[in-house]
């Protein structure tokens, strides 16, 4: 099971019931980190910092912009196409619970760790 | 790197880890300490003969002097609020360079909102003493403090502990603990330092050039720091 993209998860049950495919996932967790600490990124700075193939990366700006979680901004500065990825309120809501998730996992295993 | 690490399992410690670097690497390549630092050496350099020509000093027969630092009024106020723009200027155009979006604009807000402290503090001293002169007189240790504390001076400082937050940057918040601290405390920035013979002009420059001296340190300092980390 998982929880619209965006949307906290239930206060009760495991925190792996609660993750978000579309945010969990690596690159796209990625993507949403660095948009959420710049503000807003260039496609390359990501493909760089990401080590992602351009094709790559496409695909995976798309599922989340698909899922209302970024941004999207094609323009020109000169004869260079740039383009600028932004997260949305429910981009930076999304990246909050996976992170609260994340934390909930770490905090459940060592639980499970110490008895 | 990022994508090895990104692509190392599923762990999530290993993902928080990522997700932290990641967002310590984006900090790094957002700041541009340096510029802010000798942006605000350069104004402090500039600033002193603009103090030195424009103070009035009137000396009394009984050796006492008064005085009125008419330049530092002038001068200071607006060009603050430019250097505060360059720096927000460069800071943007540098991040866009590399490819991301600044986050200056507390820093510049925090910039603006101290020099309007600094010059109704200011402008308000000079309203004020000229017609109760005896109440220079009995100012105590801590009003003296005061006083510096809204000096423009002291005023870089405290915009430069909201840019070390924002950058959340503990290089740049010892920096401006240690400058707070010399032009606070240690540097008479409102009662002048220098040898005996020496003009009131003279004397209000040394503690001048001394803070423009450890900005401008600060900014080799912080220079030296981002090329190496870019090497």
């Amino acid at each position: 099971m998982t929880a619209a993209p965006g949307t906290p998860e239930p206060a009760a049950g495991h925190p792996v019931t609660g993750l978000d495919e579309v945010v969990h996932q690596r690159a796209r967790l990625g993507i949403l980190t660095i948009a959420h600490e710049a503000h807003r990124v260039e496609f390359g700075y990501l493909r760089t910092h990401l080590e992602l193939t351009a094709g790559n990366l496409s695909k995976h700006l798309s599922v989340l912009e698909s899922a209302g979680l970024i941004e999207v901004e094609k323009g020109y500065e000169g004869r260079r196409g740039r383009t600028w990825i932004t997260l949305t309120a429910a981009g930076t809501t999304a990246l909050a619970n996976e992170i609260a998730r994340l934390k909930q996992l770490i905090a459940r295993v060592e639980t499970t760790d110490g008895q | 790197m990022i994508a090895e690490s990104l692509s190392a399992g599923g762990d999530p410690r290993r993902l928080l880890s990522e997700v932290r670097s990641l967002a310590h690497r984006v900090r790094l390549d957002q700041r541009m300490t340096w510029v802010a630092l000798l942006v605000l050496a350069g104004v402090t350099f500039v600033g002193i003969p603009f103090d030195w020509l424009g103070m009035t000093v009137r000396c009394h027969p009984d050796t006492s002097c008064e005085f009125a630092r008419r330049g530092v009024l002038y001068y200071w106020p607006p060009a603050l609020l430019l250097a505060y723009a360059a720096i927000a200027v460069s800071y943007v155009r540098a991040a866009r360079a590399r490819g991301l979006g600044a986050r200056v604009l507390p820093y510049v807000i925090a910039g603006a909102a101290t020099t309007v402290v600094f010059t109704a503090a200011w402008v308000a001293a000079s309203l004020y003493f000229p017609s109760h002169p005896e109440s220079m007189q009995q100012l105590s240790y801590w009003w003296l403090v005061l006083d510096r504390l809204v000096s423009p001076w002291s005023m870089i400082g405290v915009a430069l502990v909201v840019l070390a937050r924002i950058e959340r940057n503990i290089g740049l918040l010892l920096f401006t603990v240690a400058y707070l601290a010399l032009v606070l405390l240690v540097l008479p920035m409102n009662e002048g330092w220098g040898l005996a013979g020496w003009g009131l002009q003279a004397r209000f420059a040394v503690p001048q050039a001394i803070s423009g001296a450890v900005l401008l340190l600060g900014a080799v300092g912080f220079f030296t720091a981002a090329r190496r980390r870019q090497r």
